[in-house]
């Protein structure tokens, strides 16, 4: 089922699109020119955030921390290892996909930690920068709840995310 | 916010690195390391977020992003206090909601700018209305359907079924969403502030 996902989504948005008359070959050509360039404006986030986290890690600070922190995970279900993760995700969005590679890199894509870490990024958004974002645009000063309502859905995706990879 | 947390990294690294002066620990070697495996996956990673957003664009093109709006109308009208779904504001955040969902973040921002800024011309004060905390809320709590990103790295680490993840995250982004509209509601009666 899950090798066949993507096939059968792409097989879709080409019946779609067919039968919406798109010209399908060049639409796909631009599209795939903005994904290119997408990546390349990554590169340089990738840069700065995968050599700081490599060097927490050889220091053994992340490991401390990690540590501080686990019965606090472990009371909430989540795998104390996909905390620095977690911790990202509010923050920065290309930040917290270099997390996820430095977390992939250090335990199996397929095992139940690397699928949680993995869902977890997919489950929130950067809560902080699109909160600024939007409110700076609308001339608004006064938050009111916006902050503490979105990192309660924040937590609460986090939980789902180690609870579903467990059930799934 | 990035400037102090990535400069607080760094730090805290080499400050760990000297207090632990951990036994072969080779900070110069992980640093450097890290870099160019950062280069090198940006360009792994390019052709997936290539291929999907061609397929997107496809369907943006086939009229996906109305599709969606016309499905959200409805339950919008319930969501946000003195927006309705045809008005400029209403159909702004209608874009946004639904080019989220498909993942266009370039086409998503604008629109959710476009309607703040609506709403704020009609709430006139420098106080976050409850339709823009709820608008703002929905928004930072993910509505990606497919997390194309995700799957991408998945594929470039080497996960045997990269896309084993896509069940569990829209599970847990739809608990994200419903736990964060359910805050508002609840905030919305009690806050004056």
């Amino acid at each position: 089922m899950n090798t066949l996902l993507v096939p059968l989504l792409i097989a879709l948005t080409l019946v779609v699109g067919l039968f919406r008359r798109v010209p399908v070959y060049d639409t796909f050509v631009e599209g795939a020119k903005e994904g290119l360039k997408a990546a390349v404006r990554v590169i340089p986030f990738l840069v700065a955030m995968l050599p700081a986290i490599a060097l927490l890690q050889v220091s053994g600070v992340l490991g401390a921390l990690v540590n501080l922190l686990s019965p606090l995970l472990k009371a909430l279900g989540l795998p104390e290892q996909v905390l620095p993760l977690m911790l990202m995700r509010p923050f920065s969005g290309s930040a917290s996909l270099a997390m996820l590679e430095a977390t992939l890199k250090a335990t199996p894509p397929d095992g139940y930690i690397g699928r949680t870490a993995s869902t977890l990024l997919g489950s929130s958004e950067t809560v902080f920068y699109t909160v600024a974002l939007y409110l700076g645009a609308a001339g608004v000063k006064r938050s009111r709840y916006i902050v503490p309502a979105a990192l309660l859905a924040w937590l609460a995706g986090s939980i789902a995310a180690a609870w579903f990879c467990r059930v799934f | 916010m990035m400037n102090i947390i990535w400069a607080l990294l760094l730090i805290g690294g080499f400050l760990g690195l000297v207090i632990t002066s951990n036994v072969g620990a080779d900070g110069t070697g992980a640093l450097l390391d890290a870099a160019m495996n950062a280069v090198s996956l940006g360009i792994r990673l390019a052709g997936g977020f290539a291929l999907w957003s061609g397929m997107i664009a496809i369907l943006e093109k086939a009229g996906a992003v109305r599709a969606i709006s016309r499905l959200l109308a409805k339950p919008m009208g319930l969501l946000f206090p003195g927006v309705t779904p045809d008005s400029p504001a209403g159909q702004a955040m209608l874009t946004n909601l639904s080019a989220n969902m498909l993942g266009l973040g370039n086409a998503a921002t604008p629109m959710g700018l476009k309607a703040m800024g609506l709403m704020a011309d009609q709430g006139g004060s420098a106080l976050a209305t409850d339709a823009m905390c709820m608008f703002l809320v929905i928004n930072a709590s993910s509505l990606q359907l497919f997390p194309s990103s995700v799957i991408s790295l998945r594929a470039a680490a080497g996960a045997a079924s990269p896309a084993s993840i896509v069940l569990p995250t829209l599970a847990a982004t739809a608990v994200s969403t419903v736990v964060g509209i359910a805050a508002c509601l609840l905030l919305r009666r009690r806050s004056l502030i």
